[in-house]
């Protein structure tokens, strides 16, 4: 008893500091992907959006902003090197933290090996990071010091106190673990094993789904592309009221919300049109033209947006096959370029939409029509049902949860048009009615060709408001879904 | 039975009626599915004068492949084409990998945390950053005019996970247990038992993700704004479609020298149309075979949703 409790109380005390040793190594290595956190970036000519990783693979994203600077003279291409060989080391350290770190979760001598690479990684981190810091020196006393524009680095300090602490807690983890025996062998428990082999999913999912929000704090400070984010410049609401004060963006904003749900409106309205075509086709009985027909209505959805549009320019542009038919025929005598102008311009695009869209559209109800029971039908002809009657009182009800679930869906994402469609038909002429929100957003944010003003913080906000918007809606619908039918679908 | 069979033989008049607007309707739909890209392709291989004065409407007219031929000279698509063809097959590729690989592993019991990172993984599909962040996300990787961002973010999606996973599921586990009483490791599991079982599925992820990279094109226009090398095949023709100043050049480029800015501007239209089918041919060719697949996917998904 008391020989279990004894070796039960060190076993604890290790497997305590353990746990603290991997967080502060996992956030360590968070760290490395965060900018502001960069203890290269002693000038202001390296780009405050690089993060020490970014720093760390590569020369160029430390050097790319001082071209002129190395050719004037003002800053000697070596401090420039020895900062690059600085945070190389220090990243590799990190990376070797990283692998002794994950070593740590295995049985007793994979432990005792894993702390070890952890201990070396952190000295090794660490002293490329002391090498960095040296650097510091030289851009402070640069040739042309307004040119450089030196900075303090905070992230150095934050890093150093994080490898310190690293390197401590893995020296006190590694006395404390107790001496591997003969038996042990360097094997792992699967329950890590398995995780382990998930953690590079892991790390992707958090770089680009869940990292990408961090950015959400651009519409709460007023950023111009460029320059620093620093808390001075924090307008916390700012940009959210501006949305509705300033006159001119409440107009833009009302008229691109009116075009997203008129053409998002059209397309519900409509949505039973695949539902529609998927009963009639399967009204052709012989199998051979249906598979056809089936064929050639679904390949449109498999081509690009830009295609679509190449199409419409050969077939409706001023000299195209529309045009020449009309001319040639003597219908028309002057041709018309029915891409340029506002005119229906909605109808327009759900007319595109649908062809490209519609027999894709209806394989689902298709399918779902071969599942109906075949003595449904039977029966009903026993009955003396005829086809419109078979259609109306079997196969529209057998399709109405699948058509309850794709309505569902498109209510949800009512304010998701998507941009590819806008983007590749929108010109001059029909820009007004054509905006819907994620072209404006793109416009307003990225759009510098096409007119955009770079202006970040504003377009945060909208696309922030619509995705808060577009998750309330999913979860609403699938509440009613519920409620209505009895059955979720998210 | 006579019953039966007379009502095989005679068809009442508004079942003919019906058929014939049926056929009718599907057929003319059919036809506006497939006519566009049958009226692209006479005019690429007509005569350049003819296209351009607009005589060739239904029938291809003094057929020659010159554009093609030409297409091959322009530089700028060569590389667009490269770009496209690599994303292509290594997007898939490890899009392919990593979806079998997570869809296996989180059915794993015993993972450490499976319910929080299967958790962590799907709750993506329900909240998006918006483009800006997104995009401020991706310069901040280092992944702006870099051709690992057509690569990288699109290796993980949720969805296919959970397509993989259901199918894994319902997979009989004797397999897996026999082969780990043997002493096969979770890896050897996967790559001698798991992987080969999924190919169905992986197959239709497969598709619907090389369909996927080589039609997309707002990731090239949004990222890659610095670094025309790196246009995919799709941001090409865009921009030859826009700028006819730019394809001015390209036309310029690739017609012989001697020949006057009038006859470019006769192979304008014809070229731009060529780019076009070099872009969709792939996919025309592509689609009849894979078509069950494409089927089998929306079925997938339609089962999950």
């Amino acid at each position: 008893m008391t020989a279990s409790k004894s070796l039960k109380q060190p076993k604890q005390a290790v497997d305590i500091i353990g746990y603290f040793l991997r967080i502060v190594v996992v956030f360590t290595l968070i760290c490395l992907f965060v900018p502001a956190l960069n203890p290269t970036r002693m000038s202001e000519l390296i780009k405050e959006n690089d993060s020490f990783f970014t720093s760390g693979i590569s020369y160029n994203g430390i050097a790319a902003g001082f071209k002129r600077a190395i050719d004037k003279g003002y800053i000697e291409q070596g401090v420039l090197i020895r900062t690059f060989i600085g945070s190389l080391t220090s990243l590799i350290g990190m990376i070797g933290m990283a692998v002794g770190c994950a070593m740590t979760l295995g049985d007793i001598k994979l432990k005792r090996l894993g702390s070890k690479v952890l201990g070396i990684g952190g000295v090794v981190g660490l002293a490329g990071l002391i090498f960095l810091k040296l650097q510091q020196s030289g851009f402070s006393n640069a040739a042309n010091i307004k040119k450089i524009k030196p900075l303090e680095p905070v992230g150095a300090y934050v890093f150093i106190a994080l490898l310190g602490v690293s390197i401590l807690l893995c020296a006190a983890y590694f006395f404390k673990l107790p001496k591997a025996t003969e038996e042990d062998r360097y094997t792992m428990p699967p329950k890590f094993r398995l995780f382990l082999m998930m953690t590079p999913f892991i790390v992707l999912i958090f770089l680009f789904s869940y990292l990408p929000l961090w950015g959400w704090r651009y519409a709460f400070f007023d950023y111009i592309p460029g320059q620093d984010l620093s808390m001075d410049k924090f307008v916390g609401f700012k940009w959210f009221t501006y949305l509705f004060e300033n006159p001119a963006t409440r107009a833009d904003v009302g008229r691109v919300l009116i075009n997203t749900l008129a053409m998002s409106g059209i397309g519900l309205v409509m949505s039973w049109l695949p539902l529609a075509f998927a009963i009639f086709l399967s009204e052709i009985k012989n199998s051979h033209v249906k598979r056809v027909i089936q064929t050639i209505t679904t390949i449109p959805n498999f081509i690009s947006w830009v295609l679509v549009y190449t199409i419409a320019f050969a077939l409706f542009s001023s000299d195209g096959f529309i045009n020449q038919f009309l001319l040639g025929t003597g219908l028309a005598n002057e041709s018309v370029d029915f891409l340029m102008g506002n005119d229906a311009i909605w109808l327009k695009m759900w007319l595109w939409g649908t062809w490209k869209g519609l027999g894709w559209g209806a394989i689902i109800y298709i399918a779902a029509i071969s599942g109906i029971d075949q003595q449904l039908y039977e029966a009903a002809t026993i009955d003396g049902a005829g086809r419109f009657q078979k259609i109306w009182h079997i196969t529209i009800p057998g399709l109405m949860p699948t058509f309850f679930v794709q309505l569902v869906l498109a209510i949800a994402g009512i304010l998701s048009n998507g941009m590819e469609q806008y983007l590749v038909f929108s010109n001059a002429t029909n820009r007004q009615s054509i905006e819907v929100l994620d072209l404006y957003v793109y416009n307003l944010g990225l759009g510098a060709g096409t007119g955009g003003t770079g202006q970040i913080p504003l377009s945060t906000v909208v696309g922030m408001v619509k995705s808060i918007v577009s998750v309330v809606l999913l979860f609403g619908a699938n509440k009613a879904s519920k409620a209505i039918r009895g059955q979720s679908i998210v | 039975m006579s019953a039966k069979v007379k009502m095989k033989k005679h068809h009442a008049p508004e079942d003919v009626v019906f058929n014939i607007i049926n056929y009718t309707f599907f057929i003319l739909f059919a036809l506006i599915c497939a006519f566009p890209f049958y009226y692209l392709f006479i005019n690429t291989i007509s005569k350049n004068e003819l296209v351009s004065s607009g005589q060739i409407t239904f029938f291809p007219q003094e057929i020659h492949f010159q554009n093609y031929i030409n297409l091959t000279k322009i530089d700028a698509l060569g590389k667009s084409f490269l770009v496209s063809i690599s994303r292509t097959v290594l997007g898939t590729m490890l899009m392919v990998l990593a979806s079998a690989m997570v869809g296996y592993l989180v059915t794993k019991q015993e993972m450490w945390g499976r319910k929080f990172w299967y958790r962590f993984l799907v709750i993506t599909m329900y909240f998006n950053s918006g483009l800006i962040p997104w995009y401020l996300n991706m310069s901040m990787l280092g992944l702006t005019n870099n051709f690992l961002a057509y690569i990288i973010p699109s290796i993980m999606s949720p969805y296919n996970v959970i397509l993989v996973k259901t199918y894994i599921e319902s997979i009989p586990g004797e397999l897996e247990e026999s082969a780990s009483i043997d002493g096969a490791g979770y890896f050897t599991i996967f790559r001698k038992i798991i992987f080969p079982l999924c190919k169905p599925i992986l197959a239709t992820i497969a598709i619907f993700g090389a369909v996927g990279h080589w039609n997309s094109f707002t990731d090239s226009i949004i990222l890659m704004s610095g670094n025309p090398d790196l246009y995919t095949l799709q941001h090409r023709l865009y921009t030859y479609l826009n700028q006819s100043t730019n394809l001015a050049q390209v036309v310029q480029g690739t017609s012989s020298i001697g020949e006057s800015v009038g006859q470019a501007a006769v192979n304008l239209r014809p070229i731009k149309f060529t780019v076009a089918m070099a872009t969709v041919i792939p996919i025309l060719i592509v689609y009849p075979f894979m078509s069950k697949y494409f089927e089998k996917g929306i079925m997938l998904g339609a089962v999950k949703g």
